[in-house]
């Protein structure tokens, strides 16, 4: 299990004014973070640019060390025991980079296989194993400069599986790829957890894949984390529910009475506006009174002219976190 | 030690490979070194060498060939490392270096790994052209045949470790390159690839005994062009190992504070 008690990050950094003249600058990029991820989940961390989450997976995947609270990973702490640490854990980011373009892809493998301590035939049959579930076989032995965005992309997810991590982080993994690719990725990750029971944190800016994907969601902003719960829960407890459409020609003062008092009672929010075919009732609701609602304009004596539910996703819930709303 | 012999076979692929993928680079490494050892012989020709001038002193007229040509020989050796160490640069750039580093292999073993097989890719042609250069025009003494490998042996790892000690600066800095333009004349002048040793000033004396390759050269031409026997340069032997233990502890010095640094900032993925 990861676990990640009170963490701070501070960087210090001198900032160079102008000759020889610098000042030292702190950045506060972490505040007092808590998390934890157990092997065989999927846990994702969103925020807004900046908020620390790179920072967070850098800390936890020994790369950086915090200035202050622990880490530790299945017992073991990040800082004083980084070498057992480096050998469970692994980290997969997005973009082209972390690759040589002038080695094949399975040269490469071989490379990052033997910084592990891999070799002979245990290192061959993992590459092709890697090679295969990413779907690279016949591309295998292509400099990694002829591959398309998605080729290499796929080629970083097995550079991050090589030593059989029982930890990998994910920051942003599907960052430019077309549709298709970045769904089969997605299929892979799930499989990688629900199989082969990996603990799994991942970044992205992409909020369905997360809403997919993730068992629980930690928000980050300002490097503190400011919400955690499923992305379910996050959404239902953010966005206040479903939001109900109905379209009616008319509202007459019954209907508009009942409808009040039918909020009122389920503490619900009513906007009232007009679009082509009539007047638009868009109820927000915690609870479902989509029953309620229907029986009330029958029990007025309105026609309906069209209902619809818009479920809010996670992008939404976020964007009214970032707006403040919530 | 299969561990270490495991990832110097892989830092040898990955070098063979990412830098040495075409032939007009190996036509360079050799053709390079040649224009270098040509300039610095013809700069020599016209000063008068016979009569008193304090060159003299140390190489005659006849040996300037072979003096040159062991001096360019432990130059490249040197400057090839030089070279590797610069290929840090993209190392962060695209950003394995921070991937090596978060593996848990020994980084000791990576930057001298590093560090042989550039060397052995670097320099392995002019090495054959200077064996073949001395063998007909050079001065060699027979009986000390046995001081050509061991004087190769000691450059070998001389430079390797000189080697790993550029590859350590550039884990500290990016910006380490200027260390590399200033070092790299002073290495040139001083360590008696062009000029012998005992002709420089005695600050000149003192930065010369800082490279490991004054110390070669030293060794590498009192065997191979005067034919001087194991115990006549034991002493310097002596020194030259005491410097590689200096310069070995330097720079795993300064991969443990580099690699705190970087946690501690993370310039590790600065580029």
């Amino acid at each position: 299990m990861i676990k990640v008690e009170q963490v701070y990050k501070t960087y210090i950094n001198k900032h160079r004014n102008f000759l020889f003249f610098s000042e030292t600058r702190q950045t506060e990029a972490v505040c007092g973070v808590d998390l934890y991820v157990n092997p065989g989940e999927i846990v994702g961390l969103l925020g807004m640019n900046g908020a620390g989450k790179t920072t967070l997976i850098k800390m936890m995947s020994t790369l950086l060390s915090p200035t202050s609270g622990t880490i530790t990973i299945d017992g073991m702490d990040v800082v004083k025991d980084a070498l057992k640490v480096k050998s469970i854990v692994n980290m997969i980011a997005g973009g082209e980079r972390m690759l040589y373009f002038r080695l094949t892809g399975r040269q490469n493998l071989e490379y990052f296989g033997n910084l592990y301590g891999l070799r002979g035939s245990l290192l061959k049959d993992r590459i092709n194993y890697l090679l295969s579930k990413v779907g690279l076989e016949k591309a295998a032995d292509t400099p990694v400069e002829r591959y398309s965005k998605g080729m290499k992309q796929r080629l970083q997810i097995a550079r991050g599986l090589i030593n059989d991590p029982k930890y990998l982080f994910l920051d942003e993994p599907t960052l430019g790829l077309d549709v298709s690719v970045a769904k089969r990725l997605r299929e892979f990750v799930q499989e990688l957890v629900h199989r082969e029971g990996k603990g799994i944190v991942l970044t992205s800016h992409y909020l369905e894949e997360i809403e997919e994907l993730c068992d629980r969601v930690y928000i980050a902003n300002n490097g503190r984390i400011i919400m955690h719960d499923t992305p379910k829960n996050l959404v239902f407890n953010i966005t206040h529910g479903n939001v109900l459409n109905i379209v009616v020609p008319e509202i007459n003062d019954k209907l508009n009475n009942n409808l009040r008092t039918l909020i009122e009672l389920h503490n619900a929010n009513i906007e009232i506006s007009s679009n082509e075919e009539g007047i638009l009732i868009s109820i927000k609701s915690k609870k479902d009174i989509t029953t309620e609602v229907v029986q009330t304009i029958y029990n007025s004596n309105v026609n309906l002219i069209s209902l619809y539910i818009e479920k809010p996703k996670l992008e939404d819930a976020i964007l009214q976190l970032e707006n403040g709303v919530a | 030690m299969k561990n270490l012999m495991t990832i110097f076979m892989a830092e040898f692929k990955k070098s063979h490979f990412l830098y040495f993928h075409t032939n007009m680079i190996y036509f360079s490494l050799l053709v390079w070194p040649i224009i270098l050892f040509f300039s610095a012989y013809y700069s020599f020709k016209p000063f008068d060498t016979k009569s008193e001038n304090v060159l003299s002193e140390y190489v005659s007229n006849q040996e300037i060939g072979s003096f040159l040509l062991i001096g360019y020989l432990g130059y490249i050796f040197y400057f090839s490392l030089m070279q590797s160490a610069f290929q840090m640069a993209p190392e962060r750039a695209r950003g394995t270096l921070e991937l090596i580093f978060l593996s848990p292999v020994s980084r000791l073993a990576v930057i001298y790994g590093r560090a042989m097989a550039n060397l052995l890719e670097g320099v392995w042609l002019f090495f054959v052209f200077t064996v073949l250069g001395l063998f007909f025009f050079g001065d060699i003494q027979p009986h000390n045949w046995w001081g050509i490998p061991l004087s190769l042996f000691l450059l070998i790892i001389s430079a390797v470790v000189w080697g790993g000690f550029l590859n350590a600066i550039f884990l500290f800095s990016r910006d380490a390159g200027f260390f590399f333009l200033i070092i790299q004349e002073p290495l040139l002048l001083f360590s008696g690839v062009r000029i012998p040793i005992p002709v420089l000033p005695i600050w000149g004396k003192f930065i010369s005994y800082l490279f490991p390759l004054s110390y070669v050269l030293l060794i590498y031409r009192e065997i191979v062009m005067r034919g001087a026997s194991l115990f006549e340069v034991s002493t310097m032997i002596y020194s030259l190992l005491v410097v590689i233990i200096v310069f070995i502890l330097l720079t795993s010095w300064i991969i443990r504070k580099a690699e705190k640094n970087s946690k501690i900032n993370g310039s590790m993925a600065l580029y």
